[in-house]
């Protein structure tokens, strides 16, 4: 999706629980959803 | 699996994303399916350094999925644009970091949020950053302004995500970088749950 948009270098960071204590855990543990950072870079 | 523009009304995810975070610009306070503020900016990992030297109305309507900002903050004099800046934390957290030689823009289509984040800038007297009313897909910022791109929590709310990457791409100069934080999935979501506007946003 990044890369195919042109960008490149893409890296995820360390995975992060976002929903954790939230009234919206339930439904992010049943999609396994958690936060992450992103970056990328375009190319010079 | 049928293309996800053709499961989901653009419009209609749109006006319910407005109507999420216009009660989030306009009480704070109140609880929602996610976490906001300060406390869950410093749990998410923001230098709290940097935190500190904002205000909690700054911070409050904060609603990020992670820490953009997680391997470097953006450097003096550079020009930062906020995809979906909502209550304006992050763009306020940047502005900070290119100090008074830099420029950060935030881009948001929810007014109320627009409204809020114009009104919390002249307040705090954050002279270098301004907030334009507009789409994430579409962004009110010319090709290559910045060189630096973030945006939190708010990829997951577009359904056409290269066309917002591809946008992102328009607006970086060469060689500039993209510093986001949003939420992924380890498990497939069937189409019956895309279909389901609620879904995506709560």
């Amino acid at each position: 999706m990044i890369r195919g948009a042109g960008l490149i270098d893409v890296e995820l960071g360390p995975r992060i629980d976002s929903f954790a204590g939230a009234s919206g855990e339930d439904k992010a543990r049943q999609f396994g959803t958690y936060g992450y950072p992103i970056r990328a870079r375009k190319p010079a | 699996m049928a293309d996800i523009l053709d499961l989901v009304d653009v419009q209609e995810l749109r006006n319910e994303v407005q109507k999420k975070y216009r009660d989030v610009a306009e009480k704070p306070e109140a609880t929602y399916h996610f976490h906001t503020g300060r406390q869950h900016a410093i749990r998410l990992g923001y230098d709290q350094a940097i935190l500190d030297q904002l205000p909690d109305q700054a911070c409050e309507a904060f609603a990020g999925m992670a820490n953009p900002f997680y391997w470097e903050t953006p450097r003096a004099g550079e020009r930062v644009v906020d995809l979906g800046s909502g209550g304006g934390m992050d763009s306020f957290f940047a502005a900070l970091c290119v100090g008074k030689e830099g420029r950060v823009v935030g881009v948001d289509m929810t007014p109320q949020m627009v409204e809020r984040s114009r009104h919390l800038a002249k307040e705090l007297g954050f002279d270098n950053v301004e907030f334009r009313e507009g789409y994430v897909e579409k962004a009110p910022v010319d090709d290559g302004w910045a060189d630096v791109v973030i945006s939190n929590g708010v990829f997951n709310l577009c359904p056409d995500k290269v066309g917002v990457c591809r946008e992102v791409a328009r607006i970086l100069r060469p060689g500039g970088r993209m510093m986001i934080a949003d939420m992924c999935i380890e498990k497939p979501i069937p189409e019956s749950a895309l279909r389901d506007i609620d879904l995506w946003t709560g």
